[in-house]
C-alpha cells in the first residue's frame, strides 16, 4: 500500500469537472484508491464521483491518498499528477 | 367530433418578438425547465419475482439514461466545444457510480419498494448530505444530482427526458436556457418559441447563430401548447398560431415562398468579392461569432474576417476561467478561420452572474454593474491572462482586442497599460507576440459623447448597437414587457451612431458597426446612409445584406438616413424607413422586413 499527501490547487476545488477527471483516471486502474481529508471529516472512493464530490474539497484542502493493488505505483503517479497540475484548470 | 373537441382545435394566436428570421410550420415539442414526471409513488412488491423485475427495470433505466447522456455529450462537444461537454461526463459517471446503483438496488430489495421510490429516497439522502457542504460552489453540485435523478425518473416512467427531436419540431419553452439548448438536435428543429426573452437574449443569439427561426416573449404559449400540436411560427412578424387552419398554413407557406425563406445549409464557400454600392462605395461585411457551431458559416457565407468574437463563450456555464493556454488555442483557431482579414477579440463581456460563486453578491442591476471592462480592471489577473493569450496567438494570425463597455477614456488607458506590460513580460520570457490593435466598444452613451477624445486613444471603434439602444433609451433588452420601447431606429440612437462614426472618420480610425442591427437589410442600408462602411453580423445574415447593399446607392440612402435623423420620434423615423426604402427599392425591402406600420394603441 502506498500513501501520499496531496493538495487541491485549482481555484474551484474538486468540482464536477475535476472530479470527473479524477474518477476517469482512477477507474483505469485495478488498485483500490482512497482519498481522505487530513482533517478526518470525510473519506472517498476515488472511483465514485458521488463520494469524491462529498469530500467537499475546496482549494487548499489537504488529502491523504492511499493506493493498494497490483498497479499501485502507476496509479499513485497518475493521480498525483492530476493534483499537481490542478486538473488542468485555472490555479490563480 | 363533439363540440368541445372541436373548440380545442380552433386557432389560437400569440404575438411575440421575432428574433431570428424565418417561417416554419411544424409540431410542438415542449421543453421543461424542470419538474419531476408525475409524483413519485410508493408501491410494495409482493414476491421475489417482482423484486427481480424491479431491479432489472432500474438497471435498464440507468442504461438508457447513460446512453442518452453519451449522445448528448457528443452533440455538445460538436456544437459547443469540448470545454462545455464535461458536465455530461460528470452525469454519466454518477450513473455508473456503484454508490448510487447499489444503494438503489439494496433499497428495492430490502424495502420491497418500486424503483421510482428507491431512486427518490437515495437521491434525497445524497442531497441532504450535500446540503451540509460549506463551499457554495461545491454545494451547487446538488443540482447535478437533481438533474440525474430527474433523468432516471423519466427513464423509468417511459417518458423521454431528453426529447428525441421529431423531424418537424417547433421547440416551445418558458425560457430556453443555454443548457437546454445544448440538448437540442438543431438539425431537426424548425423553429423556437418561448414565453420569455428578448431580442438579445442568449436564446435569440443562439437561434440566429444556428439559423433557426425564433419568436420570444410569447407570454403564456407554453401553458397552452401540448407536445404534438400543430403550430405555425412567423419569425418575421412575430406571429404564432397554434392549431393553424389549412388556410393559415397555406398563408404561411406563401409568405415563406415570397420572402425566399433562408435555408440553413445553403452556405457554400463564397469568395468574399468586394461589395460596392451602385455608386461605387465599398462596404465590408464581417461575421459576429460566439459558438464553434457558427465557425463553418464564417467562410461559408463569405465574411471578410470576424468583426466580433464574443470570448465569454470560453467560460463554462459555471464560470470556470479558461487557462491562458486554452484561450491561446481558441484564439488561434479563430485567427485561422478569419484569415488575412483578421478577428477582433472582445475581452470577456461578463458580470457577476457568470463568475464563480462567492465572488459577487447578486447585483440588483447587473447591466449597470461590475461587468465587462470594469470586471477586467477589477480582476487584472483575468485581463492579464486573456491579453497574454491574444498577444501570443497574434504571433501566428491577425488578431485585435476590443475593450467592452468603455465609459471613460481612463479605462482605455488603464487597460492599454496592462496589455503593454504583458507584452513586455512576454518578450522578456522570450515568447513571440503579434501586433495587436486595441479598439473600444462604443455602446455606453458617455462614450458617444466623448467619442472625439476616445478616437485619439484607440486604434478602432466597434459600435455595439444592442447595448447602445439599451443604455441610451434605458430599456432592458431582456425584458419583453418593455420590448416596444426598444427602438433601434430612435433618432437618438441614429444621432449617436452618426456621431461615433464621424469621430472615427475625423481621427482616421476604422469603425465597425457590429450590433445585430446590421443583420437586417433595411437597417444595414440606413447604417450605410449614416456613414458606416464596415458592418459585422451573424454570418448567416451576410448574403441577404450583401444582396441588398449591392443594389442601393450610398448617396440615396444618405438622404433617407438624413430624414430619419431629422425625425422627432422613433415612429416617424420608422415611417421614413418603411415608406422611403420600401418605395425606392420594393424588390429589395419587402414589406414584412420593414418596420410595421403604426397602429394606434
Amino acid at each position: 500500500m502506498l500513501e501520499r499527501r496531496v493538495v487541491v490547487t485549482n481555484r474551484l476545488g474538486l468540482h464536477a469537472r475535476a472530479a470527473a477527471r479524477l474518477v476517469r483516471v482512477a477507474s483505469g486502474f485495478t488498485s483500490g484508491i482512497r482519498l481522505e481529508r487530513i482533517d478526518g471529516n470525510a473519506a472517498a472512493d476515488a472511483k465514485s464521483i458521488l463520494s469524491v464530490l462529498l469530500l467537499a474539497a475546496a482549494r487548499g484542502t489537504a488529502l491523504r491518498l492511499t493506493v493498494a493493488g497490483a498497479d499501485e505505483t502507476e496509479a499513485l503517479t497518475a493521480v498525483c499528477e492530476l493534483f499537481e497540475h490542478g486538473f488542468g484548470e485555472d490555479q490563480e | 367530433m363533439n363540440k368541445k373537441a372541436n373548440n380545442e382545435r380552433s386557432e389560437r394566436r400569440w404575438r411575440g418578438v421575432a428574433v431570428s428570421e424565418g417561417i416554419a410550420v411544424g409540431r410542438v415539442l415542449r421543453i421543461h425547465s424542470g419538474g419531476l414526471p408525475a409524483s413519485v409513488f410508493r408501491a410494495t412488491l409482493d414476491d421475489e419475482g417482482q423484486i427481480t423485475r424491479e431491479v432489472r427495470r432500474f438497471r435498464a433505466a440507468a442504461r438508457l439514461s447513460r446512453r442518452q447522456l453519451r449522445a448528448l455529450k457528443r452533440r455538445a462537444e460538436k456544437a459547443l466545444g469540448v470545454e462545455h461537454a464535461y458536465i455530461f461526463d460528470a452525469h454519466i459517471l454518477m450513473l455508473e457510480d456503484s454508490k448510487l446503483l447499489e444503494d438503489v438496488e439494496t433499497l428495492i430489495r430490502r424495502e420491497r419498494a418500486n424503483a421510482e421510490w428507491a431512486v427518490k429516497v437515495v437521491a434525497d439522502r445524497l442531497l441532504a448530505v450535500y446540503a451540509e457542504i460549506k463551499d457554495d460552489y461545491l454545494r451547487e453540485r446538488s443540482s447535478d444530482i437533481e438533474d440525474v435523478t430527474r433523468r432516471l425518473l423519466f427513464a423509468l416512467s417511459g417518458e423521454p427526458y431528453t426529447r428525441l427531436v421529431m423531424r418537424d419540431a417547433v421547440i416551445v419553452a418558458e425560457e430556453l436556457l443555454p443548457s437546454a439548448a445544448a440538448e437540442l438536435d438543431f438539425e431537426h428543429v424548425r423553429a423556437i418559441a418561448s414565453d420569455a426573452g428578448g431580442w438579445t437574449s442568449h436564446t435569440a443569439i443562439i437561434a440566429r447563430g444556428v439559423g433557426i427561426p425564433a419568436v420570444v416573449g410569447a407570454r403564456d404559449l407554453f401553458r397552452h401548447a401540448r407536445t404534438g400540436d400543430e403550430i405555425a411560427v412567423d419569425a418575421v412578424s412575430g406571429e404564432i398560431v397554434l392549431h393553424p387552419s389549412a388556410r393559415t398554413i397555406e398563408r404561411f407557406h406563401a409568405t415563406a415562398m415570397k420572402s425566399g425563406r433562408r435555408t440553413r445549409h445553403g452556405a457554400t464557400d463564397i469568395q468574399p468579392a468586394p461589395l460596392h454600392t451602385t455608386d461605387g462605395i465599398e462596404i465590408v461585411l464581417r461575421a459576429n461569432v460566439e459558438l464553434p457551431a457558427e465557425f463553418p458559416d464564417v467562410r461559408g457565407y463569405g465574411a471578410r474576417g470576424i468583426g466580433l468574437y464574443r470570448s465569454e463563450f470560453l467560460l463554462t456555464q459555471r464560470g470556470v476561467m479558461p487557462t491562458e493556454e486554452e484561450q491561446r488555442a481558441a484564439y488561434l483557431e479563430v485567427a485561422g478561420l478569419a484569415g488575412v482579414d483578421g478577428a477582433k477579440i472582445r475581452l470577456f463581456d461578463l458580470g457577476g452572474e457568470k463568475i464563480g460563486a462567492g465572488e459577487n453578491d447578486l447585483e440588483r442591476n447587473p447591466a449597470l454593474g461590475l461587468r465587462a471592462i470594469r470586471f477586467c480592471l477589477r480582476r487584472p489577473d483575468v485581463l492579464r491572462s486573456q491579453a497574454r493569450a491574444v498577444l501570443r496567438a497574434a504571433a501566428d494570425g491577425h488578431l485585435d482586442i476590443v475593450l467592452p463597455m468603455i465609459s471613460d477614456v481612463a479605462e482605455v488607458r488603464r487597460a492599454r497599460r496592462i496589455i503593454d506590460e504583458e507584452r513586455a513580460r512576454l518578450e522578456d520570457e522570450g515568447l513571440a507576440c503579434g501586433a495587436v490593435k486595441i479598439g473600444a466598444m462604443i455602446e455606453v452613451p458617455s462614450a458617444v459623447l466623448m467619442a472625439e477624445h476616445l478616437a485619439r486613444e484607440v486604434d478602432f471603434f466597434s459600435l455595439g448597437t444592442n447595448d447602445l439602444v439599451q443604455y441610451l433609451l434605458a430599456v432592458d433588452r431582456g425584458n419583453d414587457g418593455v420590448a416596444e420601447w426598444f427602438r433601434t431606429l430612435h433618432p437618438a440612437v441614429l444621432h449617436s451612431i452618426r456621431r461615433a462614426l464621424m469621430a472615427a472618420e475625423a481621427a482616421a480610425i476604422p469603425a465597425i458597426v457590429c450590433g445585430e442591427m446590421a443583420a437586417t437589410p433595411a437597417y444595414a442600408a440606413i447604417l450605410v446612409g449614416l456613414g458606416a462602411r464596415d458592418l459585422s453580423m451573424t454570418a448567416s445574415s451576410i448574403p441577404r445584406v450583401r444582396q441588398a447593399l449591392a443594389k442601393v446607392s450610398a448617396a440615396e440612402v444618405r438622404e433617407i438616413a438624413r430624414e430619419c435623423l431629422d425625425s422627432d420620434t422613433a415612429d416617424a423615423a420608422e415611417e421614413v424607413v418603411r415608406i422611403r426604402l420600401g418605395e425606392r427599392w420594393p424588390e429589395l425591402f419587402l414589406p414584412e422586413f420593414l418596420p410595421a406600420p403604426k397602429r394606434e394603441v
